[in-house]
Parts: structure tokens; sequence; C-alpha cells
């Protein structure tokens, strides 16, 4: 029991905390995203021991309500433990490790040819490199299957390079683990290419050049001076990849990889409650991720860049020849990567029947068509699977509506979140409170996108909000709070103290110095914080595929139509989801300075 | 950051015992719900009765209905015009939706459970499903409307209860522009066959027809099929039929002539070329360059392809339609029309139901093309001269034989999926299929 005077310096100090607006922010936040966070998990949780009328577990344990223990022990001792549980998750850890290899190299180099040598055509290459993580994934990958299919080896019909020049690749290019990775790696590449390039930017070369001095080998300078600097950048880079690498569904759905995200979609046929399991294990990683993220970074170890000494960077000279050699080979791999998915999509939509083009092999141009487009009328005797033009087809625009509903709210909510926890946490840099927050803020996006779809899933299905656009806000400001959170914490942390006490003894209101100081001075980065939840938002399909009816968001109708063989439509849609994009980054980029790949992880 | 751990396990574990605490009801005695109650008045109804009554239930309300296929949005239009010209003044409208994959059920099911509920009706696919999830379980309510149990031809017996509004028939295509011939079900399973289908967990009804196939009637076509085959091709699969022997004492299933019905399934799981969707079979086979394959897809697909320079009609054959096919040739699934028991219009709910399986313009959407067929006979259209141009027959392929010829033992011998059955068998067949599939899986890598 408090005495009188304890209670009243109790009732002081809370006074005192709570007159500082960030830490009001701090308490409402860190309440606001313990709910939203942990009651989802929770939800999950419960949802493996429960029994599910139609189920194995109603089937093992003869009840048909009430809670079990089956759902984990057939999952991990049945007979069909190999098959439910192991074989994915070792798939999955292997898809997640080699996508992170492969991005890491691929967008390592990338970056380290863009930012410290003077390789030619930097600008065209910079700008056209992020162009895969604009697309939806498994674009990618249903250019990879157009490409390398063939009769002989995978079934089905000739990809382009059997057809056209009788090539037959092997079983493992075609499906499975390798393309899988390497659709992926180069999804994620920009990633890698935006968090290393950006300390390759700042990095100064005096130290290269003391190294240089002392005649160490270009080797050495590489593996004991360059990749230390760039350590932080790697493992942050894993740190956003694995996470997405694992939970990715349509990419081994596309490609036939058994992983743990496209078990769970088969399981939850019978096996709910195990599937539920599933998911919880993808969390589980998430979690390990996280907590390796803050062992590694934690150390003493010093990753500074940016000292504010003067520095200098020098570009490495490739030689007359290799500036442009090497630029001409990067431009032959984006063009693979970023504009022949752009072409095929386009050229898709003008042909008679999907996949039909029989105009190259016939010369006959008169076969293609404008009817995906613009037919308005008499959809059952066009060839049009009961649809009507993209132009007219109501359910692609309200869906495209509904997106961009959908996108703006996530990134106002998402964008303001996590600025106010950027800047209340770098106000409490040290209090438990401000750790407690940063985590649970950032959690939800080392949990795999399938993971916190589920999750949300079931959590909005016992509130009774299923299939509404207020679960899928709900779902995508939780997983992308942390875009913004990182972002505003970053510049946050860069913003001296003093210039808000300034004006705190000038008794100017804690909204006068938000919107006249703090704001304007990191608009760029604040900026980033809104603009790329919205941009993930609007070719997101993991995440909201579990928590909504197919034609309520403009990806997942994408999506349904890529699994039903129309790829008129599918690359209709996608091609306007990437013009639309591609303008969007534009227009944010010309207005604010922000863009995307000025973003991630904040430069 | 353990903390952190700790807090989110100890938070959750408390969670779950709370959630745990709170579902443990003590059963109350079975009260017919409202719902129910409105049915059994419903079905002594006209048609007209049950427009009134949802015109006074649902004008200036929105009437949520989901279900596996999109035209039931059509269907709700026409319905919603049928009482606009009763009333004109009425303003009531239908919003559908068509949940992805298997979430049907899971949705259907939280909204039965949440405090207020939205669906009113359903139109739903997977027998197995909706016997284990929801006719056993009573979140499904069936309606009979009077007029199509009085309907000429409509057997209320076999389709009554879950009320169907149409079957529709997965049939064996092959590409006929090679040598390969199929002319018995077996050749579908032969060694160097590759059937293109949709992949068993991903459509479930797939795994419908695995398993309706052990049943007698169905095994029995098989055994047939298996006694027309040449020598060579029955010392063939018969090792495997005699494994599938053992099998058979496993899974409990004792029928004379079952482990015909399981070598086949172990052998089409084993060697089918798993697609995303009917629409990429279709696409294939008909191109030129899929000389030889074969599949096993929705019928009316064929409807929509366009005649190119590489795509035709004629590249397929209906292996069913050959006259000296032996064997099934494909199966049928269903489409039923329930209420939800929690439905919040349950009269407009069971009017549009009346609705879609009593008239032609409700079974319109469905009924325009080849493949589907209404279990009311009277509003089917004639789908027999499809592939007919200008008075010629140039698309055989497209020309329906119709459900009585499909199902028949001396036609197509659909195997059509029973909800029942089904229901009994899956637990036991399913890990024994997943298993098979799973081998194949890791044998490819």
């Amino acid at each position: 029991m408090y005495k009188p005077c304890n209670r009243r310096r109790f009732l002081n100090r809370l006074k005192t905390f709570f007159s500082k607006p960030q830490n009001v922010i701090l308490v409402v936040l860190g309440i606001v995203l313990s709910v939203t966070t942990i009651a989802p998990i929770i939800s999950i949780f419960a949802d493996t021991f429960s029994i599910h009328v139609g189920s194995i577990d109603a089937h093992l344990s003869g009840k048909t309500s009430g809670y079990t223990l089956m759902n984990w022990i057939d999952l991990f001792t049945g007979t069909l433990s190999r098959e439910n549980v192991w074989r994915p998750l070792r798939n999955t850890l292997f898809l997640a490790v080699f996508t992170c290899l492969g991005a890491i190299l691929f967008g390592g180099v990338f970056a380290y040819l863009v930012t410290r040598t003077n390789m030619k055509f930097k600008k065209y290459l910079s700008s056209i490199f992020i162009f895969p993580y604009i697309m939806p994934q498994w674009t990618l990958a249903v250019v990879w299957q157009n490409l390398f299919n063939s009769h002989a080896v995978t079934g089905g019909s000739d990809g382009i390079l059997a057809s056209l020049f009788n090539i037959n690749m092997p079983a493992w290019w075609c499906k499975g683990l390798f393309p899988c990775s390497v659709v992926l790696a180069l999804h994620y590449a920009p990633f890698a290419y935006i968090m290393i390039g950006g300390i390759f930017r700042n990095m100064d070369a005096n130290l290269e050049e003391a190294a240089v001095i002392l005649n160490t080998s270009k080797w050495k300078i590489f593996g004991r001076i360059t990749l230390p600097m760039v350590t932080p950048a790697i493992l942050s880079t894993i740190l956003l990849v694995f996470g997405s690498a694992m939970g990715s569904y349509p990419v081994p759905h596309y490609l036939n990889l058994v992983t743990l995200s496209t078990k769970y979609v088969g399981m939850n046929v019978n096996r709910a409650g195990q599937a539920s399991i599933l998911a919880i294990i993808m969390m589980v990683f998430g979690v390990a991720i996280l907590l390796m993220n803050q062992a590694t970074t934690s150390g003493r170890k010093s990753y500074t860049t940016v000292t504010g000494k003067s520095g200098q960077t020098s570009k490495v000279n490739l030689g007359k020849t290799g500036r442009y050699l090497i630029a001409v080979i990067f431009i032959i791999l984006t063009t693979f990567t970023s504009i022949y998915p752009i072409i095929s999509f386009a050229l898709e939509t003008f042909l008679p029947n999907p996949g039909d083009y029989s105009f190259l092999t016939t010369g006959n141009f008169s076969n293609l068509t404008l009817k995906w487009w613009i037919t308005s009328e008499n959809i059952t005797e066009s060839g049009m699977y009961g649809q009507l033009g993209i132009l007219y087809n109501s359910t692609i625009w309200n869906a495209f509506k509904g997106t961009l509903f959908v996108a703006v709210v996530c990134s106002l909510v998402a964008g303001t979140l996590g600025t106010l926890v950027g800047y209340s946490v770098s106000k409490n840099r040290k209090s438990r409170a401000a750790g407690y927050v940063n985590a649970i803020a950032f959690l939800p996006y080392l949990i795999p996108s399938l993971a916190v779809g589920v999750s949300f899933f079931i959590f909005g299905s016992a509130l009774g909000i299923y299939n509404t656009y207020l679960l899928v806000i709900l779902a995508g400001t939780v997983k992308y709070i942390p875009f913004a959170s990182r972002s505003a914490l970053n510049s946050m942390l860069q913003l001296s103290g003093e210039i808000e006490e300034a004006a705190i003894i000038q008794n100017i209101p804690w909204f006068k110095r938000m919107f006249r100081i703090i704001i304007p001075i990191q608009k760029s980065s604040i900026l980033s914080g809104y603009l790329l939840p919205f941009m993930t938002c609007l070719r997101e399909l993991t995440l909201f595929m579990l928590l909504c009816s197919q034609n309520k968001l403009v990806t997942t109708l994408l999506d349904y139509f890529d699994e039903m063989g129309l790829y008129a439509f599918s690359s209709g849609i996608n091609l306007i989801l990437i013009v639309f994009i591609i303008i969007c980054n534009g227009v944010v980029n010309k207005v604010t300075g922000a863009s995307l790949d000025k973003g991630i992880g904040g430069n | 950051m353990k903390k952190l751990v700790a807090i989110i396990l100890t938070i959750t574990l408390i969670g779950t015992m709370l959630i745990g605490c709170g579902t443990s009801q003590s059963k109350k005695p079975q009260e017919k719900s409202e719902t129910a109650k409105v049915i059994e008045q419903a079905e002594k109804m006209t048609l007209q009765e049950l427009y009134q009554k949802a015109i006074e239930e649902s004008n200036g309300k929105i009437m949520y209905g989901i279900g596996n296929s999109s035209r039931g949005a059509t269907a709700a239009t026409g319905f919603i015009e049928e009482l606009k010209k009763i009333d004109s003044s009425y303003n009531g409208t239908i919003e559908w939706s068509q949940p992805k994959s298997n979430s049907i059920f899971t949705l259907l099911n939280a909204d039965i459970m949440s405090a207020s509920h939205n669906y009113s009706m359903t139109l739903i696919q997977d027998g197995n499903q909706i016997q284990s999830k929801m006719l056993d379980t009573g979140n499904l309510l069936n309606f009979i409307p009077k007029e199509w149990a009085e309907a000429e031809g409509v057997n209320a017996e076999d389709t009554g209860n879950p009320l169907t509004l149409q079957t529709l028939n997965k049939v064996f295509l092959f590409n006929n522009l090679g040598d390969k011939t199929y002319k018995n079900c077996w050749d579908f399973v032969d060694k160097d066959a590759s059937p293109l289908f949709m992949g068993v967990d991903s459509e479930p009804v797939g795994k419908n027809f695995l398993y309706m196939l052990t049943k007698d009637e169905y095994a029995t076509y098989l055994k047939e099929a298996f006694d027309a085959l040449d020598s060579t091709k029955q010392a063939y699969f018969q090792p495997v039929i005699e494994e599938a022997a053992k099998d058979a004492e496993g899974l409990g299933l004792s029928g004379e002539n079952v482990k015909y019905a399981l070598a086949w399934i172990k052998l089409w799981c084993k060697q089918y070329n798993e697609q995303t969707d009917d629409g990429p079979i279709c696409n294939e086979l008909v191109s030129t360059s899929a000389v030889g394959e074969s599949g096993l897809l929705v019928y009316s697909k064929l409807r929509s392809v366009e005649e190119s320079g590489t795509i035709s009609v004629n590249n397929v054959t209906v292996a069913a339609y050959q006259d000296d096919y032996v064997g099934i040739g494909g199966y049928a699934y269903r489409h039923y029309l329930q209420l939800v028991k929690t439905s919040p219009l349950p009269w407009t709910a069971c009017a549009f139901i009346a609705y879609m399986v009593t008239t032609e313009d409700g079974f319109y959407a469905w009924g325009k093309d080849m493949g589907g067929y209404s279990a009311n006979p009277t509003i089917n259209q004639d789908h027999s001269k499809d592939g007919y141009v200008d008075g010629v027959d140039t698309y055989p392929a497209k020309n329906d034989r119709g459900f009585d010829w499909w199902v028949g033992k001396d036609g197509g011998q659909l195997v059509v999926e029973d909800p029942k059955y089904c229901a009994d068998v899956s637990f036991n067949m399913s890990d024994w299929i997943d298993v098979i599939i799973g081998n194949k899986e890791a044998a490819n890598k």
C-alpha cells in the first residue's frame, strides 16, 4: 500500500510522464500495437488446439467441439508428418536461404557497380533494376514458365526456348527449388541494391585508399574493408528477405515447390488446425530472425560510414571496354527481368486465345485481336470466358478501386503510426517501453506474409469482419508499419534534440513543432514511410489472399485470372498495375524527392 | 527482446485458455431456428408467393449471398428484376461474393458464429466438406421449393438433399493430332500417360472423384474396363492391382472390385500432371503442339476456344464420344444451394433459390453453356448442336449429349459425387492419396 506522500509522488511522476507528447504516443501505440499484433497471434495459437468439425482433429479425437492436442501430435508424428511438415519446412528454409544469397549477390554486385565504379548507363539501369520489385512476384514465375517449360520435360505446352530453338531445359531448371529461388532472388535483389547501395554511396574511400598505399591486394581490401562495412546492410537484407521468401505463396505455387505456404493452403481443407501450426512455425522463424538481428547488431562493433569528417568516394575504373561491356551485360539481364515481362504482358492481351502465338508461326497478324480490351457485349460468342473486355469489365475496375482504397488508407495509417513510433522511440531511446514498442511494431514485418494473413484470417473470422476492407486494411497496416517506423526512426535519430528543445523553450505546441520543424526537415524519409506501404499494398497478394473474396482486390483478381489460364486479363491487369506504380513513383519523386529506390531502409 | 517473447507467449497461453473456457458451454436441447421455421412454410408455397414474401422482407435491404460460382451474381440481377416486375418500388439488392479456394467453409462458419450475421444463402461445391462441415453440424439448411419437387423428371431423392442447382461434368479429352489413342479409361494411367489435371489439394472435388471411384458401382466400371484391355496391358496393370488389394484392407474398403479402383487411383495420382486450373489445360490440349496429350477437365471450357492458326476445338476428342471407348468418361460434381441457419433474410433466400431451380431465366447463367445440367430437366437447354455452324456439324466435340447420356452406364459412365459416401471414406482415403502424391513429389526432386 502506498503512503499518501508516495502516492502523490507517483501521481506527480505519472503527470510529468504524460505531459510529454512522446510518452503519451508511446503508451497509446504500445497498447494499440500489442492488441493488433498479439491478438491475431493468440487467435492462431488457439486455432491449433481447437477442434474443427469435418477435419482430421475431429475424426481422431472423436469430438465435435472443444480443444485437443491432436493437431500437434498428428502433424509431427502422424503418417503424413514427412509430407506435411518436414519436407515443406526443409524446402522453405532452402528457398529462404538461396533467395537471400541470390538477392545479396545480384543486388550487392549491382550496387557496387552503380556506386563505386564508372560503369555506363547507371541512371537507366538503376531505375530499371527495381522493376521486379514493383511487379507482383509471381509474374516472373509465369515468365519463367513461358520461357523454359517444354512438352518433353515438364509436360504441357512448349515454352519459347523449346518451341523456337528446340531447347529442352532439365526438370530442376523448370520446376522446384532452383527456379523459385532465382525468381524470388530477382524480385528481392532491389532490396539488397538499395540497402547495400546506400552504404557504398556514403562509404569513405580513404579507408580503401590507405590499404592500397599499404600494398594490400584487391581481394584482401574487399574482404577486410569493403565487405565488413556493408555487413549491416547485408544483415538488414537477410532480415527483410528471409521472412518474405519464407512466406511467399504464389512463386512456389506456380513453380511447383512444396513449402509451408503452399502446404498451408492445401491442408486447410481437412487439416485446418494443423495448417495453423505451419503458420506458427513460420512465425517462430520470424521471431528467431529478429533475435539474431538484435544479437548481431547490439555488439560493440562499429559500422559508421557517415562520420562528419570530410570524406570522398573514388570510383573504380572498369576500363574503356569494361564499363560498356558490364553495362551491356546488365542491360541484357534487366531486359529479361524487367522489360521482357512487360512486353509479354502487353502482347498477351492481343492474342486470340491464352498463350496462342500462332501469328508468329503463321505470319498472319490478323490473328491478333483487341477483344480482350474492347468487348462490351456477347461475351459467350467471342470466346471471352464469360467476361467483358478489360475496358468495360466492372469487376476489374471495382477491384482496382478497392486496391487503391486499401493502399491509400494503409499508407496513411501505417505511415502516420510508423512516423509516430519513430518519433516517440527516438525521444525515449533508452527506455524499455520504447524498445518494446519498436520491437512489436517491427515484428509483423519479420513474420512471413502468409502467417500474418492466416492470423488475421482467423482473427477476422472470429470478429465477423472477414471479407471486408476493414480486415484487409488492418492486416496491411500492421504489416507495413515497419516500413514507416524504420524509416522515421532512422531519420529522427539523425535529428539533434536541440532543434525541438529550442521550440519547446519558445512554448511552441507539439503539433506546430511536428508540422513546422520535424516533418519538413525529414520530409523525404517520412514520405518514403507513406510511399512504401502504398506501393507494396498495390501489388500484395500473399498477405491479402486469405482475407477477402477474389474480386475485392486487383491482385487477388489477377491471381484468379492467372490460375484460370485467362492470361489476357491477368496480363492486362498486371500492365495497368505496373504502369500505375511507375507513374505514382515518378510523380512522388518529382513532387517530393522521395522515391522507391531511396526509401527501403532509409537513405 | 527475451521479455517480449516471454510476454507474447504468456499472453498467448492465457488467451488460449480464456477462449477455451469461453467455449465450453453445456449443450441445450436443439430448437428449430427461425430460418428452419421459414423453410418449413416456404416449402409449401409457390414461386409467386415466395416473391411476395421476399418483397416484404428485403425491400430496401441487401441480401448477402456467397458462392463458388461467380454466375450467382448474374442470376441475382435477374431475380431482382423479377421482383421489380411485381413491385416497381422494390429496391432491395443482392451482394454476391466468391471467396477464394476453400475459404467459403471457414467464412460461412465464422458468419454463423459471429454476433451479427450477414449471409443468407450459399451456392456451394464439394459434397464431402458440405456433408461433414455444414450439413452434419446443421449450419446449412436445405430448402426444397414446391414447384421444383413437382417438376417433371426431378429426382428429389438423388438431388433434393442437399438441393442441387446443377451437375457439372469433367471429362477426359485428348489431343487427336498424333497416333496416340485413348480407347479405355485405363489408357489415361498407362505407363507413358501424363494427363493434365487440377491438383486434388487445390480443388477438393477432384479428390472426391477419387473417393467415389471406390464405391462398388464405379469400381465395377473400372473392373469391366480392365477386362476389356488386351493381355499385354492387363499384365502391366496386374501387379498394381494386387498391391492395391492389400491397401484396401488397411483402408477398410471391402468392395469386390475396389482393388481396381485403388490401382487406378494410385496410378492416376502418380502420373497426373498438375495444373492450376482447367482453363490452362483446355488452352493447351486444343493447340497443335499438344500432340497426344490428354486431360481431365470441365467440359464447358471448350465453349470459349477461339479458332486460330494453331488452336482448334477439332484438335481434341472427347474420349467418351468414341464409339469403341470403354470405361468411365470422367466425373460429375455438383453445385448445391443452401440457406445459412442464421440467415437474416430467409424468405428472400428461399425465393432466390426457387427462382434459380425452377425457372429457365434463373438457371440461364449456367444453362446457356454446355456441360452444366440443372437437377430440374424442364429448365435445361439443349446443347446437342453447339458444335454446328450454319447447320453443319463443324465441331463435334461441342455437341453435348446431355446429362442422361453422360451418367448412363451405356453412355459416359460419369462418376457422380455423393456427399455422404465421400464424407464416410474421406479421412482414410485422403491420407492414402496424400502419401502417394507426397512420394511422387519427393521422387521428382
